[in-house]
């Protein structure tokens, strides 16, 4: 569950693709569209985030990110103003930052320059994803700049009259239409050419050296994977959004119609001491069906009426193929009122059908004259079109899962079989890639052109498996068998440490649940006294399986006494569920449980679901189950996370959770709603503001050390988090008094990391055990940031969590920074276990998640000391 | 060589759609009327016609040839099979292959295609390849069908800026009279007939300088008769293969058995759920029934005719279901695929689980019930 949502909230991730082919702009679509998409878009720049050069924190030295790259690694001085000027590009390629490249935090941090790593715990041996690219000793990148003149517009044109020059300049170039990457010095550092256009017009080139690039330049960086891309395509992979996939060897799972391509990620990044490739395994599910077969089946299923709406809520956000060109696109509407024999306005003015655009362009007759059209928003410029994109259902694959999909067990079972690789067989895979690397004569080529190559043996290492934590609860003290990371059985019949009573309480079921109701009280009144919490008999009510019905009665039946709401609910759909969750967070702000049915259903399964239910429960009233060691005093952790509306689309929704006492068991949360465009910071100020105020309430003080765990952090985003969460959050704490200055930690959680680790045992590969840290060789030297593998997983590779520590105050040593996260990771009540972020992100997803499915609004102020949301 | 681009910026006054459309365009329309299933694109360039000529489903194999790797290379993964193209491979078998080499010489992977064009080519080649020229591309791949156009030099005062030559590279324009003779002194040599038309129209008044690219259409006036074609020409392979794509089609045994197992699991599992929803009807779940029941409408008129036939009834036994493999054929789709019920067998064996006797499809629905 965990980031599922956001994942799939965000814009679809789109590497470099090839040049449009052809879709046709939606008819408000500007003029001018149809035939600039057969020309190549004009060289664009590459958006990198400037140097950043202001001071974060209220200490320190003020140091420019010149100067400590010139203390650190003196020949890369003239590296930024190389990468401001940089503009390469992949063809149709969007530019954005993906590493956080030219983020520099740690220069900020005194107490990390001289070292980021931690020390306690037992040492493992460890190997990677990570392959080390070499470059012949000296090796330089030589970047030029190519002037016109007279000043030639189209990207093509100049590069036909450049490259009329190729026994000048060699047959080895990068050139984006403006600059020019050589791996050989011209020699002179201005050359001059003429070349002649096909009018007779004599052109003076002028190709300028403006930089000689180390290795290690982020301008050389973002080179090598352009370069590194260059040679997946030779590979004849397939490029599927950002990665790359082998079309030629697919397994398919005929029982759901789908289709599982194995293929790669691939990024090129300065890590800790080398530059190395990181390779990991992607799978991509394909269907081999037409968005207009599944229209066709939901019909089918939901019959008329619904029709428009469950089409709406499965397809929206679903990313789709093409049958004409190598292109994804998002769904972001269905225009139910448009159709195939629909007109849109070409170039030249004239209008023309989708049915003789495809026929004429394509030579693909459209079959279905009915269908609506899908409507996809280019977020971004891609050539000249901007705005909707019609695209036609039947010419449309879909790709990867949708909700449903995800929430059919025997689907995700048989899908699992082959995308879940243990640690062997992934290492496996990413050996393959690798390989074929080796093993062909035009990479291999291409790579000596340039001079660089690659250590085909993945990098090893070791790390860290810091000491398990002891789970107290009530005067209890437990350990935990590392292997499965879970006190499930050893907490069984303990009593938690703070139970809260139910006195008053209503169960709500229909008819047909009678019998599951009683046998759920039954198993609830066996097991809650072991736990300490006193239980009274409910207020059984029976209603009618109607959304109105359940609604009726919580007006009539919940009173202010009433301790939490218990509803039985017969089928999973949705509406009923938002409609009870919407009432009891914002109108009437009580507690409450919502079960299927169908869960409480297996007697051989009752106790253990009663249980987590008499858990769960207990949270959502205030209660308290465990607790770590927290040797930090008068600490205040906080974390946050995002959802992404897909349906709407319009709103973001940042759930912000906050300790409120020593021991970290007890939360303090609330979300912002942010609609587009907005920005996130000035809700999450108001929040942190909040929380601070009920701190002080439960502790008589103010926190001296706050640590913000923040999740929900794109790829790119660090930059806009540094330079402007941060100081917010630090005008927050100094508009709270003048004398109040508390240490401030915030770190960046992600999830989604390309990082795999395996641990060395036994002479094979397993997964690293939970609690292993990694801070060398993998991390990279521009960030105070360290890998914690927390969670174990049953099959698969366990995915390690990244966390950089972008502000730091606190003059902890990493290890304790280390050890604290890997504490707060024990603490999530629904889940007697490790699980793998810190708590408080958790609770932050699941509350934005709450919040951003059903509830939509924000909830009663009421409920922000309890777990009400989990 | 960019030809197509570089006219394009001054004709885009004049033309519309722009020549190099107009000329692709009418490749296409010949291709439409004729319907060759081979077609070679001589001085192929960024393969901008190839990749227009991938979408005729006619076209079976696809060459291209240019005398410049780099310019073919930087375009030529635009002709490689799109993931679609995998998800849902076509009835049709489709080639493409890229050479690199020269008009002047003979490659024996040029033999036997029904359309050779050669698109703004001629006028390219230096003295030496053209006279070389005619016996390559007439005498020794001799196609039905050969296109050529070129330059028109008599419209080239027209054209604003055209000082000599259309582009730098060329190394000749023609008159009407020069390409003419040509073409029909080539025509003759090499016993075709040709006829003469051209894109871009004069302005009015203007009538006598003819089309702006002049297009001669040689059509072979005997059927080859191959064998004596083929043992004439026993040359060695000079041309180096740059690019080569097999689009996955269904007359590929592998995608068709992966299309016919796909099929017939889907439709197998289709015809089970009926079949259970149908059990279900007196059960506790209406909500399963109602969500199942109406996408079985399409099918259950027509599965109703075929359970009269016998042996055609899926049923339940113990723990699993039986579909029987003559029912799953009758359905349109199967039966496309697979022709003959031998054929589906021979498909699907050792690939889907069947009964003892291999007459039905068999699913265990033992751990069905518990999620869903």
């Amino acid at each position: 569950m965990t980031g599922r949502a956001r994942a799939r909230g965000r814009p679809p991730r789109q590497g470099p693709a090839l040049p449009a082919v052809g879709d046709a702009p939606v008819q408000q679509g500007a003029p001018g569209q149809l035939r600039d998409r057969r020309q190549p878009p004009p060289p664009q720049q590459l958006h990198v985030p400037p140097p950043q050069s202001e001071e974060l924190g209220g200490h320190g030295r003020l140091r420019g990110f010149e100067s400590v790259l010139h203390e650190r690694r003196p020949e890369g001085l003239q590296v930024s103003s190389g990468l401001q000027d940089l503009s390469l590009r992949d063809r149709g390629g969007r530019r954005r930052d993906f590493h956080d490249l030219g983020v520099n935090t740690r220069q900020a941090m005194v107490h990390v320059q001289e070292s980021k790593t931690g020390f306690s715990g037992k040492i493992i041996k460890l190997t990677t994803n990570h392959f080390r690219l070499t470059s012949r000793p000296q090796w330089a990148l030589y970047q030029y700049h190519v002037g016109y003149s007279p000043e030639m517009e189209a990207r093509r044109l100049r590069s036909a009259l450049l490259f009329q020059h190729e026994e000048h300049i060699g047959k080895t170039h990068a050139f984006d239409g403006s600059i020019l990457f050589l791996p050989k010095k011209l020699e002179n550092k201005v050359t001059e050419l003429f070349s002649r256009t096909r009018n007779g017009e004599v052109v003076k080139i002028t190709v300028t050296l403006t930089n000689e690039l180390p290795p290690t330049s982020p301008t050389c960086l973002q080179f090598y994977n352009i370069i590194f891309r260059r040679l997946l395509k030779m590979l004849n992979l397939q490029q599927i959004g950002r990665n790359y996939y082998n079309p030629s060897d697919p397994v398919s799972i005929p029982n759901h119609r789908l289709m599982v391509w194995l293929g790669f990620t691939s990024s090129i990044l300065q890590y800790e001491e080398n530059i190395m490739l990181c390779a990991d395994v992607s799978h991509k599910v394909l269907r081999g069906e037409t968005v207009l077969d599944t229209m066709h089946s939901l019909h089918s299923q939901v019959g008329e009426e619904r029709f428009r709406d469950t089409c709406a809520k499965e397809l929206i956000g679903l990313i789709v193929l093409t049958k004409y060109n190598n292109r994804t696109y998002r769904i972001d509407d269905i225009d139910w009122d448009n159709n195939p024999k629909g007109t849109f306005r070409k170039s030249d003015g004239s209008e023309m059908s989708f049915v003789e655009y495809y026929k004429k362009q394509y030579n693909i007759e459209i079959s279905d004259w009915m269908q609506p059209v899908l409507i996809s928003q280019m977020k971004r410029k891609r050539g000249n079109i901007q705005g909707p994109v019609a695209l036609i259902p039947e010419l449309c694959s879909l790709t990867g899962l949708t909700d449903k999909m995800r929430s059919d067990f025997n689907m995700m079972k048989d899908l699992a079989i082959h995308t879940r690789l243990p640690p062997e067989q992934r290492q496996r895979e990413i050996g393959k890639l690798l390989n074929y690397i080796q093993k062909d004569d035009n990479v291999q080529k291409e790579l000596r052109n340039w001079g660089l190559s690659f250590d085909y043996k993945s990098v090893s290492f070791t790390g860290r498996v810091v000491q398990g934590e002891k789970i107290f609860q009530s005067g209890n003290m437990f350990d935990y068998n590392p292997q499965f990371a879970d006190w499930t059985k050893e907490t069984r019949g303990v009593p938690l440490i703070r139970a809260v009573p139910v006195d008053s309480w209503l169960l709500i079921y229909t008819r047909r649940n009678y019998d599951v109701a009683n046998t759920l009280l039954q198993s609830l009144f066996k097991i809650t006294p072991s736990m300490g919490i006193r239980m009274n008999k409910p207020n059984m009510i029976e209603v009618d399986d109607r959304t109105e019905a359940y609604l009726r009665v919580l007006q009539q039946r919940v009173t202010p006494d009433t301790n939490i709401v218990f509803c039985i609910l017969s089928s999973s759909r949705k509406d009923k569920y938002d409609a009870i969750k919407k009432y009891l967070c914002t109108d009437c702000p009580i507690p409450s449980q919502c079960v299927l049915a169908r869960t409480l259903s297996k007697p051989q399964t009752i106790m253990t679901v009663a249980t987590k239910i008499a858990l769960q429960m207990n949270c959502k009233m205030g209660g308290e189950l465990w607790s770590v060691e927290i040797p930090l005093k008068q600490v205040m952790i906080v974390g946050i996370d995002c959802y992404h509306d897909t349906v709407s689309g319009k709103q973001s929704i940042a759930g912000f959770v906050a300790s409120l006492n020593q021991t970290v068991t007890r939360w303090f949360s609330r979300c912002v709603i942010q609609s587009r465009g907005q920005e996130l910071v000035d809700g999450i100020k108001a929040c942190l503001q909040c929380a601070l105020r009920n701190w002080s309430k439960w502790n008589n003080c103010l926190p001296s050390r706050i640590f913000v765990y923040r999740d929900g952090v794109g790829d790119g985003q660090l930059n806009t988090l540094v330079n402007y969460e941060v100081p917010q959050f630090l005008d927050c704490l100094k508009s709270i008094g003048t004398d109040y200055s508390p240490r401030l930690t915030v770190i960046v959680v992600k999830k989604r990391v390309g990082a795999r680790f395996f641990a060395e045992i036994g002479g094979g590969l397993r997964n690293p055990p939970p609690g292993t840290v990694v801070d060398t060789v993998v991390t990279r030297p521009e960030w105070y940031d360290f890998f914690i593998v927390s969670q174990t997983v049953k099959n698969g590779c366990v995915a390690p969590t990244h966390y950089n520590v972008i502000y730091d105050t606190s003059q902890l040593k990493p290890d304790h920074v280390q050890r604290l996260t890997y504490k707060l990771c024990h603490m999530y009540y629904n889940w007697s276990g490790i699980i793998r972020v810190p708590a408080p992100c958790q609770y932050a997803h699941k509350l934005a998640f709450l919040v951003g499915q059903s509830i939509h609004r924000e909830p009663n102020l009421l409920l922000s000391d309890r777990l009400y949301y989990l | 060589m960019d030809k197509n681009f570089q006219e394009e910026i001054t004709q885009i006054i004049k033309f519309k759609p722009p020549l190099y459309k107009q000329r692709h365009q009418f490749v296409k329309d010949l291709v439409e009327k004729y319907k060759p299933k081979k077609v070679a694109d001589l001085g192929c360039a960024d393969c901008s016609l190839l990749r227009m000529l991938k979408f005729c489903s006619c076209i079976e194999v696809l060459a291209g040839l240019d005398i410049c790797a780099n310019v073919m290379q930087e375009k030529m993964h635009t002709l490689s099979p799109l993931p679609v193209d995998y998800l849902q491979p076509s009835e049709r078998s489709l080639t493409v292959t890229l050479h690199h080499g020269s008009v002047a010489h003979k490659d024996p992977c040029m033999l036997g295609f029904d359309l050779v064009t050669c698109i703004e080519l001629i006028e390219h080649l230096e003295e030496p390849e053209l006279k070389k020229f005619p016996e390559v591309v007439f005498g020794f791949m001799a196609p039905s069908i050969v296109v050529i156009s070129t330059p028109n030099s008599e419209f080239n005062p027209l054209l604003p800026g055209v000082m000599l030559y259309r582009h730098p590279d060329h190394k000749f324009e023609w008159n009407q009279a020069q390409f003419q003779s040509w073409a029909l002194e080539t025509a003759r040599c090499y016993d075709y007939s040709v006829e003469f038309t051209g894109v871009g129209h004069p302005p009015t008044g203007m009538e006598k300088a003819g089309f702006c690219t002049q297009i001669g259409v040689f059509i072979r006036k005997y059927p080859q008769t191959g064998g004596s074609v083929q043992s004439e020409k026993p040359t060695e392979a000079v041309y180096k293969t740059v690019f080569k794509a097999v689009y996955p089609s269904l007359k590929d045994e592998k995608y068709l058995q992966n299309a016919v197992i796909s099929e017939v699991i889907f439709t197998a599992q289709i015809i089970k759920h009926r079949l259970m929803s149908k059990h279900k009807e007196y059960g506790d779940d209406p909500e399963r029934k109602s969500k199942f029941q109406p996408s079985m409408d399409c099918f259950s008129d027509y599965l109703g005719k075929l359970v009269v036939e016998k042996n055609m009834e899926p049923f339940v036994s113990g723990n699993e279901v039986y579909i029987p493999l003559a029912t799953i054929f009758s359905f349109p789709k199967v039966n496309r695929l697979c022709g003959t019920f031998e054929k589906l067998c021979k498909l699907i064996a050792g690939k889907v689980t069947l009964s003892s006797d291999g007459s039905a499809v068999i699913f265990n629905i033992e751990h069905e019930n518990e999620e869903n």
